[in-house]
């Protein structure tokens, strides 16, 4: 850990303007990921502007805009208050689960939900500074692509990266097409769909999304759905808790008599942002909701799939997972 | 004497509980001394080569720092003087990734670890050796004279005649010990001596090591290590951050407290190496075995050897004529491997056990009656009879207790839902040895009330030890608990085994019961009387009206303890779920059924195995510390990369023990526990999950990938 300042805003506006003004200052929220990576002397920052007081925590309606009759989440909000709100219970379970297989509670206590949209990879050559890592130190290498890369990327990749995205949080709301509200240094708001939060590596992985520095996530907003009582989070991981997954998928359908109106499945472990299978859900609509139509819409979307030398097994773990989580969530959860 | 006694026996709880969980036990780094500098640790980035040059002009301008150590002005330190690992910055040869380098210190923690980030080191590189893959065709016999080839009959002869046989490899990993107490230490000089404050498992050696290391005489250093937040065998031998903290201690001419992180621990105190283990099995239509051979390779530091006897169990589990134990190793360049918990049986009992299972399967026998007809009447390894042994019993109360009828012969046979069930067993057996230990014990008289304090150099790894020598000694002196004070960790007591080998509660416990008949005999004979029935300690003190007596034993094995082959034994049970889609393991039920003599607080003992035994289940399903050959550094450097198990990767758990009233290995007839509950464990979960799943795995650990 190297010497820094630290304050404390009072004000979303103060905060954003205190922030922009330092090309090297972060803000400071639960703490869990960022004083981590600032021990390990992979985050540097000069300033740490501590937005923890913000109150910026509510869980309510939405009353217009673009996910009009949905429910916002307060950008500072605990994981822990938003995973267990009854309204997120009731109408997005998918959420709820997704919080609660991440991390342990004494995290989810301190962690928020801005910060978890926000926490780095798990990369081991990403936390030791004395590798070779792209998205640390632009233009040193990547350590995994051709070392211990068996959690990382089998979509998405680039010769310069292939992490992955840690969030289990994320992966859910990728599948419920969320939007992260953030506030602009210039005092404006702007909404960023889900799927666009996050970026693929590509030549510049010291980017993990487009959010500008300067911006504060504020918000989260759930848009209505009719997925609440077929939606599953499947988080294979090597132990029961505690782990980060080597696959996870949030799956949700909207289904009438037997037929699939629509289908969202989200994939976590597998790129370096939440993986939307696109390919899957669109093969899903207007089909029948059967074991052998799970099985071909993951079998089209793992087709794509590109592993590296460790991880080969995550083409056949993230088909079987794939097919699994419809299957939970067509059976409400249960196996 | 069982029957006699009131105390042993018993489930008293941890008279050390309170204190701990309320924070008022000690551990090393709590000790308020006044006046500390801290001091931070800095390591190598590469795993072979030299150093050419450190810079550490910045650093020790940096505020608040006082020093900064390194090769170029550490003062001489003897390297062969029992510190394990080297890494005591005296050359600038590199043996490993991760090694020390250096040390800053400064007057905070803060300070310290911030200006490690501003030294920068150049050097001179050469290709690591840290593919054991790779390497393992390379590996030669060992230079240890116990680790020489060891046979008996003709093993390969009777395997190429035999019609039924199994011959597989089998792999575990590099583990760490990671206790939750990583290794710290804080030194304070006073003239020429110097007082340690530091966990170690072997008191006595923690002070002969830093005194030779140092340079010093042994009565120079004080080891204090009253509570230790677990070792697992790290904090056996000690490692460099011991004499470390005395050298920066005496550099800055005050006292110094250095602690490792999460992430120092995996290169500076010791690691369970890699290992293969080839078993072949041969045995008759009925299972009788004709012949085992266990054949291991494996690898050490780049200069120094250190092999964990994989092939113990091997040597003396089953009744067969023909028996084959090889060692081979190759060096690498890593910090050197240690004694891990259950050395070498843990793992080795992982591949004969397993093998043991495969030959069952093959045979179409059941694996329990497997063993049973394998049973050896004496120690095949020797010809001396066991003090005692109760596998079979083991087996067949646990199979009672377990249900073990519901387990379906055939495998793949028991979906329940998405999950497929199985049930393994597996036997496992530790070594039980007293090793010679001395005790002071005093009364002290205040009116009729007696207080006794026994005093040895023994350490209390968390396990109990505390609580057993109280009830020893009360039980001994004929006292209530209250009245007897245990004082142990600390080298200026009377000098004692270490807390290792399953060694500590016979050692310790004898020679406090011993020492306790010792002042009984004593204030007897100091009465000059005669007495009908052989009185108390604590009436011959109101008696005679004496107000202080002590005496000091130096308690050794029994002699007649040799002519017996004394270990204990273990029969474990596991019921495991897999999820048939994802590969996903969940150990529903563990059950281990454990013969080691007297146990003398079944509640500590309970806690023992089913600590030892939550570690066989990481080690079957979650723990491995991987290494990235190009580098020679691990990737799983902290608890999030490096799996042991949570609680939800916990079911129920219980432990039984077979009563054994073993006089024959030692006086109270303890056996120890701590190591034997880890052994067979891996086997048991690995067994079955091939009865769930069909698919056996010969590499830990059996992580959700190899069942798909
Ligand atoms: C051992 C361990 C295991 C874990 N396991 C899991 C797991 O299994 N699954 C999982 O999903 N997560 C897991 N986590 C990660 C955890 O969920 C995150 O650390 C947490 O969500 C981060 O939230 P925070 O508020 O503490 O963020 P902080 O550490 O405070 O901040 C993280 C980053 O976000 C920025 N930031 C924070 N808030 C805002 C905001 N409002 N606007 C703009 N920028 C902001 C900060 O500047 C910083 O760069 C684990 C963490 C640990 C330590």
């Amino acid at each position: 850990m190297r010497p820094f300042t630290y304050t404390r805003a009072s004000d979303p506006s103060l905060a954003v303007r205190e922030l922009a003004a330092n090309p090297t200052a972060k803000f400071l929220a639960g703490g869990t990921n960022l004083i981590d990576l600032m021990k390990e002397d992979v985050e540097r920052p000069s300033a740490v502007i501590d937005i923890s007081a913000l109150t910026l925590t509510e869980i309510k309606p939405i009353a217009a805009g673009t996910s009009k009759g949905g429910i916002s989440i307060g950008g500072l909000g605990k994981n822990t208050d938003a995973a267990n709100h009854p309204s997120i219970r009731q109408h997005y379970p998918l959420l709820t689960q997704a919080i609660l297989a991440g991390a342990s509670g004494q995290i989810r206590n301190m962690a928020t939900n801005g910060g978890n949209l926000l926490q780095r990879t798990r990369c081991p050559y990403f936390y030791e500074v004395a590798m070779p890592c792209n998205k640390r130190e632009p233009g040193s290498g990547c350590g995994a692509l051709e070392g211990i890369n068996r959690l990382h990327a089998i979509f998405g990749w680039s010769e310069k990266c292939v992490a992955v995205y840690p969030s289990d949080m994320a992966i859910a709301l990728a599948a419920l097409d969320a939007f992260v509200r953030v506030k602009r240094p210039n005092g404006e708001e702007r909404s960023i769909p889900f799927t666009d939060f996050h970026r693929l590596p590509g030549d510049t992985p010291e980017q993990d999304t487009n959010l500008a520095h300067g911006e504060l996530i504020t918000a989260i907003d759930l848009p209505q759905n009719k997925f609440a009582d077929r939606s599953y989070y499947l988080k294979v991981r090597d132990r029961a808790s505690y782990a980060f997954a080597l696959i996870s998928v949030a799956a949700a359908l909207e289904v009438t008599g037997n037929t699939i109106v629509q289908a969202r499945i989200a994939m976590g472990g597998v790129s370096h942002k939440p993986w939307r299978a696109l390919t899957a859900e669109k093969m899903l609509v207007g089909k029948e909701a059967t074991a052998e139509n799970f099985k071909r819409a993951a079998d089209a979307e793992m087709a794509a799939a590109k592993p590296l030398e460790h991880n080969k097994f995550k083409v056949e773990l993230g088909n079987r997972s794939i097919v699994l989580a419809l299957q939970m969530a067509m059976n409400g959860g249960k196996a | 004497m069982q029957d006699k006694n009131k105390l042993i026996g018993t489930p008293v709880s941890r008279i050390d509980g309170i204190a701990k969980v309320t924070g008022k036990a000690a551990y090393s780094t709590d000790y308020p001394v006044k006046n500390l500098a801290y001091a931070v640790l800095f390591k190598s980035t590469i795993a072979a080569g030299n150093i050419r040059s450190i810079d550490t002009a910045t650093a020790e301008k940096a505020p608040g720092v006082l020093a900064v150590i390194t090769h170029a002005n550490a003062p001489k330190l003897n390297v062969d003087g029992g510190i394990r690992g080297g890494a005591l910055l005296q050359s600038p040869e590199i043996e490993f990734y991760g090694q020390h380098i250096g040390m800053v210190v400064a007057e905070t923690f803060e300070q310290a670890r911030h200006a490690t980030h501003l030294i920068s080191v150049t050097y001179d590189k050469k290709e690591p050796k840290a593919d054991f893959e790779k390497l393992a065709k390379e590996a030669v016999p060992s230079r240890d004279k116990e680790k020489a080839d060891a046979s008996r009959g003709d093993a390969k002869a009777a395997l190429r005649e035999a019609t039924y046989k199994v011959e597989e490899v089998y792999g575990t990993p590099i583990e760490h010990h990671h206790p939750l107490e990583p290794h710290a230490t804080i030194a304070e000089w006073n003239g020429d001596h110097v007082t340690l404050y530091n966990s170690s498992q072997i008191v006595n050696g923690a002070q002969s090591a830093a005194a030779k290391t140092l340079n010093i005489k042994p009565e120079q250093v004080r080891i204090v290590t009253p509570y230790i937040g677990g070792g697992f065998g790290s904090k056996g031998g000690q490692w460099a951050n011991l004499v470390l903290t005395a050298v920066a201690a005496k550099q800055v001419n005050r006292p110094v407290k250095l602690a490792l992180t999460r992430q120092q621990m995996v290169n500076s105190v010791g690691l369970r190496q890699r290992n293969y283990q080839k078993v072949s099995l041969a045995a008759t239509k009925d299972g009788k075995l004709t012949a085992l051979a266990h054949e291991i390779t494996t690898h050490g530091a780049i200069k120094n050897e250190f092999i964990e006897p994989c092939g113990d169990c091997s040597k003396i589990m089953y009744d067969v004529p023909n028996s084959l134990i090889t060692y081979r190793t190759v060096p690498m360049n890593v910090i050197l491997p240690t004694y891990t918990r259950g050395p070498g049986k843990s793992t080795g009992s992982f591949a004969l056990e397993s093998a043991m299972d495969e030959l069952a399967h093959t045979l179409k026998i059941d694996p329990i009656e497997l063993r049973i007809r394998n049973e050896p009447e004496r120690d095949p390894s020797n010809g001396k009879p066991w003090s005692s042994r109760t596998t079979v019993q083991c087996l067949r109360a646990g199979a009672a207790a377990f249900g073990w009828e519901k387990r379906k012969a055939e495998p793949r046979q028991n979906q329940q839902g998405n999950y497929l069930v199985g049930y393994g067993v597996a036997c496992g057996t530790y070594p039980a040895h007293q090793r010679p230990t001395s005790a002071i014990v005093k009364l002290k008289r205040t009116g009729n009330d007696i207080m006794a304090t026994v005093e040895l150099a023994a350490a209390d790894l968390g396990t109990g030890t505390y609580t057993i020598l109280t009830q020893t000694a009360a039980d001994a002196l004929d006292l209530p608990l209250r009245n007897v004070k245990v004082v142990i960790g600390d080298s200026d007591l009377p000098p004692a085994a270490g807390a290792v080998g399953s060694v500590g509660a016979s050692s310790y416990a004898n020679a406090v019961n011993d020492a306790c008949q010792k002042i009984t005999d004593e204030l007897l004979a100091k009465s000059g009387k005669q007495f009908y029935a052989r009185p108390t300690a604590a009436q011959l003190m109101r008696s005679e009206k004496i107000t202080d007596y002590q005496t000091r034993i130096d308690a050794k094995p029994l002699e007649s303890a040799e002519e017996y082959s004394a270990h204990s034994f273990n029969a474990n049970f596991a019921e495991v779920t897999v999820n048939r889609f994802t590969g996903m393991v969940r150990v529903n039920r563990f059950l281990a059924v454990t013969g080691a003599g007297t146990i003398l607080n079944p509640k500590t003992a309970r806690s023992q195995i089913i600590g030892g035994n939550i570690w066989g289940i990481g080690m079957a399903l979650t723990e491995e510390s991987v290494v990235d050959p190009r580098y020679g550094n691990f990737v799983t450097r902290s608890f999030a990369d490096y799996h042991v198990p949570a609680n939800l990767d916990i079911g129920d758990m219980d432990a039984i023990f077979i009563r054994e009233d073993d006089q024959k290995a030692n006086t109270l007839g303890v056996k120890g526990i701590g190591e034997v509950g880890i052994v067979g464990v891996a086997a048991a979960v690995a067994n079955a999950i091939f009865n769930a799943t069909g698919k056996r795995v010969r590499e830990l650990p059996i992580t959700p990938d190899k069942l798909l």
